[in-house]
């Protein structure tokens, strides 16, 4: 189960370690400089000013919307019409055709994640909404809607905690 | 009574009790007989195989479809250009425009009626999609291509041709050439066999046999080769209860289905279905008369008429076939005279038959259903297999290894190689091909060949350490001389490829040149059991003993297996379930099971960022360099080569934005081939991706994250500006690195700038 939270963790973890890894470098290495032609430029690390420079302000993260294509717009449509009526296997095909043309829009990965909530598959829904979520870096209103499923199935599974960990991140509000 | 009466009315009734004895045994004898005919036949005849269909193709405005690989598409799946008004099955092009009458379909999950529509398809890809009262449709699939037949339970595979599939001219001159009184006997021809045993009499030896297709089949199905007379009174009784059973359309389809044509390696060629596509690379009904008469001439004796091994004799049989379909009014003169004169037409099998594939798709129903699911008969099989891809990949590894044997150091072996390509995202396996023959069965060494995967394993490394938060692409590995004592007492002490030493690298060089002395001591920082762990992270199901040699791919995989550990890596640190399977329907189009997208979270996605942006360098600046030259430009791609000890297997793992695809290429007996991942499996690679118009490997930037520039060779930040080896990384956001004396680091600008950089510094 450790694995499965890796957002939440690796964003503390990464920023506190982060500068942990630039300052942890090994000592310049002073051997003579290998012979090979794939040998290290002239610039031999001993030559670097060991000095760290403050990164210039970061650039703001790339700020985007995602949007269904007209293809898969019509797909969901389809899908959510075979949910309505109850045919559950319907829409899971219907979706599933939608992903082949667009396997990297978070709109649809959050669309089978609910499926996967009605079929009662907290655990597939779990995985279809971190994916969401992850590919929907950027875009807080998607990241929002992966963020519910993903609570939800979180609930599910009477994972409370995480659930209510999730709800605090910045994109949840 | 005199005593001599008494003995001969005892005789006669011992006689008579013998003579009823035997009759009685010999009833039985025909009504078991009867019973093998009824039970084994039926059995069958009437398992109609489960077909088997690719991935439909679909249309839709944007779609990578130009007007060009549309008509392929609407040809390989044998529509006609004609007049739509004509009939579903035909369409009509103007330059970019497409009229199409489509047929009825039965799709995974709809059952389409004939419909027509318009195209319009661009240079690169569709425009737009009309109905036929003038409206936009969003989008239109084609017909799926079948690519196979299979009986799930059993595991043969074979093309079953039903009636309807059976050219008339086949039927006429398998009856010309085999059994001309087929319509009239009963199983037995008394007239063919007197007149084969006079022609016997006369040559003192068998030189005829009087069988007819009747008995051929009883004689394939049942019974052994020798020629006894036992065995022969045998055949003609099953031949007899089997005409009273069954219909003559039944016995001669499955006649068609079941007469041997030839071999394959280990595998035998039955039928006609598959014997068009083993000699001549088509479906059965695009044959010609010439190629038709061929297959029928084969059937006499096909090792003695083998077409490849013996073409003059094969030409000779063939003119004969043709000789006889004209003399039995099946064709005309001319057209006997023209057939006779072309040459045999063969061709590498390849194309339309996809053994490998059909493997995994057979593998997968064992491991995903029941058997009782699949028992039923009629059932259709919905793969995730597309056929551009497979095609695309059986072209490329043939070109490819032919021209490496050429240039080969261990003259007249024959190198072998494997590909699988999938979809990353959903886990979809969308291409199998197994060795060289592609259309052959055989040895597939996709799934089947466990072999060392060199470097292909240091991704895992370098994934478990980014993941530990202690090291990022910019910090410094020791390249230097290693000597560890093992368990056994020995001494292990590796080496780089180029057997130099580099001192000290940037992690992103050192993963790019896949240098193995850096790497072996960031193994053993980590620990050899820490990238055991992260090997099943990555979805792999192995329990390796936790030897240092594994830091160097000591470690036998097959193919199939290194594209569910690089699945994790192509999709941004997901694991998703590799599937080949999409759904299985039965007769009336009920689906019985179905395979949905499973994903589960593998790997932290800024550690997977991380790495993926090195593997991007692998190819800019790294062991993989050599791809971009065959590939569209400016495209990214992410990959690692792989090269096992003495260059025995050579290895190449890459994905685009839309695809993942392994190749393996090396000798089946484990020679040395003298080929790097970079020089042996890589082309093939290059060449499969290259003709699928791959788009550019683009993931979504982790948040965590931020991009910098460093120097390639040092690890020291730096600017394109100050160092002409500069790289643009991905580092956990708020990283400091050590600067370039007098080089202002900057951050690195939008991922199109920085792939726009790269490719400046490396493609001229």
């Amino acid at each position: 189960m450790a694995q499965e939270h890796y957002p939440l963790r690796t964003a503390a973890a990464l920023l506190a370690l982060g500068v942990l890894a630039g300052c942890a470098l090994p000592a310049p290495y002073r051997a003579p400089p290998p012979a090979a032609e794939a040998a290290p430029a002239a610039a031999a690390p001993a030559a670097a000013v060991p000095v760290a420079p403050a990164p210039e302000v970061p650039p703001p993260p790339p700020v985007r919307e995602y949007r269904l294509g007209a293809a898969t717009r019509s797909l969901v449509t389809d899908a959510r019409a075979a949910v309505t009526r109850g045919d559950l296997p319907a829409a899971s095909m219907t979706l599933d055709r939608a992903l082949r043309i667009e396997p990297t829009n978070p709109l649809l990965w959050i669309e089978i994640g609910r499926l996967r909530l009605a079929e009662n598959n907290a655990r597939q829904a779990e995985g279809c909404s971190r994916k969401a979520l992850s590919l929907a870096s950027g875009d807080r209103g998607t990241q929002f809607l992966a963020g519910h499923v993903l609570i939800d199935a979180l609930r599910a599974q009477r994972r409370n905690q995480e659930a209510h960990e999730l709800e605090r991140q910045p994109f949840m509000n | 009574m005199a005593p001599s009466k008494r003995l001969r009315r005892r005789v006669r009734v011992i006689a008579g009790g013998g003579a009823l004895a035997a009759v009685l045994a010999f009833v039985g004898w025909v009504a078991y007989l009867d019973h093998l005919v009824t039970r084994e036949f039926q059995g069958r005849l009437w398992s109609i195989p489960a077909r088997v269909f690719a991935e439909p193709l679909e249309l839709y405005a944007g779609a990578p479809v130009s007007a060009n690989d549309l008509e392929q598409e609407l040809v390989r799946l044998h529509y006609r250009a004609g007049d739509p008004a004509a009939g579903p099955g035909t369409y009509r092009r103007h330059g970019a425009d497409f009229e199409l009458h489509a047929r009825r379909v039965r799709f995974v999950d709809e059952l389409r009626e004939p419909v027509r529509i318009g195209i319009r398809a661009g240079g690169e890809s569709i425009q737009g999609l009309k109905a036929a009262d003038g409206s936009e449709l969003p989008l239109f699939r084609l017909d799926p291509l079948l690519v196979g037949s299979v009986f799930p339970v059993h595991g043969e595979d074979r093309i079953v041709l039903t009636p309807a599939e059976v050219p008339p001219l086949l039927r006429g001159s398998i009856k010309a050439v085999e059994d001309r009184r087929f319509d009239e006997h009963h199983g037995v021809d008394a007239r063919s066999i007197l007149r084969a045993m006079w022609a016997n009499l006369r040559a003192g030896h068998v030189t005829q046999g009087g069988s007819t297709l009747t008995q051929q089949l009883v004689k394939n199905y049942f019974l052994s080769d020798e020629q006894t007379f036992g065995r022969k009174l045998t055949e003609a009784l099953m031949a007899l209860r089997l005409e009273a059973r069954f219909s003559k359309e039944d016995i001669l389809v499955a006649y068609l289905n079941e007469v041997y044509l030839g071999q394959d390696g280990e595998r035998a060629v039955h039928g006609f279905g598959l014997g068009a596509e083993f000699f001549f690379a088509k479906p059965l009904a695009e044959l010609d008369v010439g190629e038709l008469a061929l297959l029928v001439g084969i059937v006499k004796g096909p090792s003695f008429y083998d077409p490849r091994l013996h073409p003059d004799r094969a030409r000779a049989r063939r003119n004969l076939v043709l000789a006889e379909m004209l003399e039995t009014h099946l064709i005309d003169a001319p057209t006997a005279a023209r057939a006779a004169e072309k040459p045999l037409g063969l061709r590498a099998p390849g194309g339309g038959y996809v053994p490998a594939y059909l493997d995994l798709v057979r593998r997968h129903l064992k491991r995903d259903y029941a058997d009782a699911d699949l028992a039923a008969a009629g059932l259709t099989i919905y793969t995730t297999l597309d056929p551009r891809a497979q095609a695309a990949a059986e072209h490329a590894l043939m070109a490819q290894l032919k021209r490496l044997d050429a240039q080969s150091r261990a003259k007249g072996s024959r190198l072998q190689g494997a590909v699988v390509i999938a979809e990353p995202n959903s886990g979809d396996v969308i291409a199998v091909v197994g060795g060289r023959e592609v259309g052959a069965g055989g040895f597939n060494r996709a799934l089947d060949a466990h072999r060392p995967i060199g470097s292909l394993v240091k991704p895992a490394i370098y994934l478990a350490a980014l993941e530990s938060g202690r090291y990022n692409a910019a910090s410094i590995l020791e390249d230097a001389p290693i000597a560890l004592k093992l368990g056994d007492g020995s001494i292990w002490s590796p080496q780089n490829f180029t057997r130099e030493v580099y001192g000290p690298v940037p992690m992103a060089r050192a993963l790019a040149e896949s240098l193995n002395l850096a790497t072996v001591h960031l193994g053993l920082e980590l620990g050899v059991p820490k990238l055991i762990e992260t090997l099943g992270q990555l979805g792999l199901d192995i329990h390796p003993q936790p030897n240092p040699s594994l830091l160097l791919g000591a470690l036998d995989l097959t193919p199939l297996e290194v594209v569910q550990m690089y699945t994790s890596l192509a999709n941004g640190g997901f694991r998703a379930r590799l599937r080949a399977v999409r759904a299985v329907l039965d007769e009336h189009g009920t689906p019985l099971k179905r395979f949905a997208v499973q994903v589960e979270a593998a790997a932290p996605p800024a550690a997977v960022y991380q790495l993926d942006r090195m593997l991007t360098l692998v190819t800019t600046h790294g062991t993989g360099r050599g791809a971009s030259a065959h590939l569209p430009a400016g495209i990214v791609v992410a990959a690692k080569t792989g090269t096992s000890s003495d260059t025995r297997d050579s290895w190449f793992a890459g994905f685009t934005g839309s695809y993942l695809a392994v190749v393996w290429v090396g000798y089946d007996d484990n020679k040395v081939t003298g080929l790097t991942g970079a020089s042996g499996a890589l082309p093939v690679w290059a060449d499969a991706i290259g003709a699928l118009k791959p788009a550019s490997f683009e993931p979504t930037a982790a948040e965590l994250v931020e991009d910098r520039w460093i120097e390639f060779s040092t690890g020291l930040a730096t600017t394109p500006a100050c160092s002409a080896d500069a790289v643009a990384i991905a580092v956990p956001r708020g990283t400091v690195l050590p600067a370039k004396a007098g080089c202002g680091a900057s951050p690195a600008g939008t991922l199109t700038d920085k792939i726009g950089t790269w490719l400046k510094n490396t493609i001229h």
